[in-house]
């Protein structure tokens, strides 16, 4: 697994396609973080609110980054559909927690407040579960669930515009509802819990589906 | 089949695309040695071969194929940015072998360290083979001579004696494996006063079944038209044609 997992993070970072949602990740954290974010928990939301389709973004890029083709060798070589599915998902979740450890950090370094380590806990919480909640969505509508990267882009981006008008009726919504009060909740280990089922519903999509 | 590290038996195959047509209908083979699969385009031998190496699953049957399964696409992809060497590297460690020396017995001249989409076609068909024939018990190439300058498929002949491969081939290379025709060409019964499609569906060698107007197509693999059109009769249908 561990070799397949090497490959498919080596084969994302040759391909360069993960440039785009990393560069509207930096470029847009820079803008949130430019001057005052406010109290520390409440600086967390919009990075927050961020990495959610930025992680969504990313791991379709993972999901798609080797063709079919090659896609298919994968799987002889790997022993099957869930080995490399699997190792596609640890692969997009790498690459969404780097993005949710750098979100944490980033107002720590910026924002004029201090930070105490429980509030950067809690914001790397937070950002982790939004990451999850993204991955999960990514995966979950992209190759081998949707075959056409046409119907992939419109679902995804569908599930994510309508995540925010639902508000707290959604596990991104209890997120952003607990940093914007700036409160601790046990929602974050909520959201965090959604995102991890999100992420292994669409490995068995995937395998059903192949 | 003795002697043969592996073997991959397909009982009672099915395949169907979503709601399409039969693109296999109960096929039975065991493949141990050298297997050639012919037949024309569109006869299944793509599908057939990935459903071997285990890429697809069939709609209906039992596969049975040993762990170690080496695969060779139809087209490997020209627009890959890893190199040959690191491509190969990754595989042999996905894999847990080594590729040993393919590359070399086939004639690669290309560089193993610029990336893949600079090779040429034949070189890129080298190295997809490279990393199949790395497997310890069954191959499944679909076309491998795709591209290869005449020394490099006389060794790749070579290559696959005495191991178990399933493998099509239009060109000839294998003139004394064991050859496999999948059945080409169709028979299209026109029916009316169809009243059960679905007892049509189920019969052997009914590939599709659509409803048209008022009549329905059956479109039936050629070997199993009779027995389609007696149970059509059977089941109180006229027949409008047979093509």
């Amino acid at each position: 697994m561990i070799a397949l997992v090497r490959y498919l993070a080596v084969d994302v970072l040759r391909g360069q396609r993960y440039l785009a949602p990393l560069l509207v990740f930096l470029g847009v954290m820079g803008m949130l973080f430019a001057s005052d974010a406010g109290q520390p928990l409440e600086a967390y939301s919009g990075s927050s609110a961020l990495l959610y389709p930025i992680a969504a973004w990313m791991a379709v890029v993972v999901a798609t980054s080797e063709d079919v083709v090659r896609r298919e060798i994968t799987v002889v070589n790997a022993g099957g559909w869930p080995r490399v599915l699997t190792a596609a998902a640890l692969v997009a979740v790498m690459f969404a927690m780097a993005m949710a450890v750098l979100a944490a950090v980033w107002p720590v370094v910026t924002n004029p407040h201090p930070y105490t380590a429980g509030e950067f806990f809690v914001g790397l919480a937070a950002h982790t579960g939004c990451a999850l909640l993204g991955v999960g969505v990514g995966l979950l509508f992209a190759r081998p669930v949707l075959d056409s990267i046409g119907r992939t882009v419109l679902a995804v981006f569908s599930v994510v515009v309508l995540t925010y008008p639902l508000g707290r009726a959604t596990p991104l919504g209890w997120v952003l509802d607990a940093l914007g009060h700036n409160r601790v909740s046990l929602s974050l280990l909520g959201t965090a819990a959604v995102g991890v089922a999100l992420v292994a519903a669409a490995v068995v999509a995937g395998v059903r589906r192949a | 089949m003795g002697g043969y590290l592996g073997v991959v038996l397909l009982d009672q195959v099915s395949k169907r695309y979503g709601r399409g047509p039969w693109v296999l209908r109960d096929l039975t083979l065991e493949v141990s040695g050298l297997t050639v699969l012919s037949g024309a385009n569109g006869t299944g031998k793509s599908t057939l071969l990935k459903i071997a190496a285990g890429v697809l699953r069939p709609t209906s049957g039992r596969v049975e194929r040993p762990a170690s399964v080496g695969y060779v696409p139809e087209r490997f992809p020209s627009d890959v940015k890893m190199s040959a060497s690191s491509y190969l590297a990754h595989m042999g460690r996905v894999r847990g072998t080594e590729v040993g020396d393919v590359l070399e017995r086939l004639g690669f001249v290309g560089s193993m360290t610029a990336p893949m989409s600079e090779l040429s076609k034949g070189n890129t068909q080298k190295v997809a083979l490279a990393q199949a024939l790395a497997a310890s018990d069954v191959l499944v190439l679909d076309e491998p001579w795709t591209g290869l300058d005449p020394s490099a498929a006389a060794e790749l002949v070579s290559l696959l004696e005495g191991r178990t491969a399933l493998v099509s081939d239009h060109e000839g290379h294998l003139a004394s494996a064991t050859r496999v025709d999948l059945a080409g060409g169709h028979v299209t019964i026109e029916l009316s006063r169809v009243s059960a499609p679905d007892a049509l569906e189920v019969l052997e060698g009914v590939r599709s079944v659509q409803a048209r107007g008022s009549s329905v197509r059956v479109v039936v693999a050629p070997e199993r038209s009779d027995q389609v059109l007696a149970e059509a009769l059977r089941l109180g249908c006229s027949v409008r044609s047979v093509r």
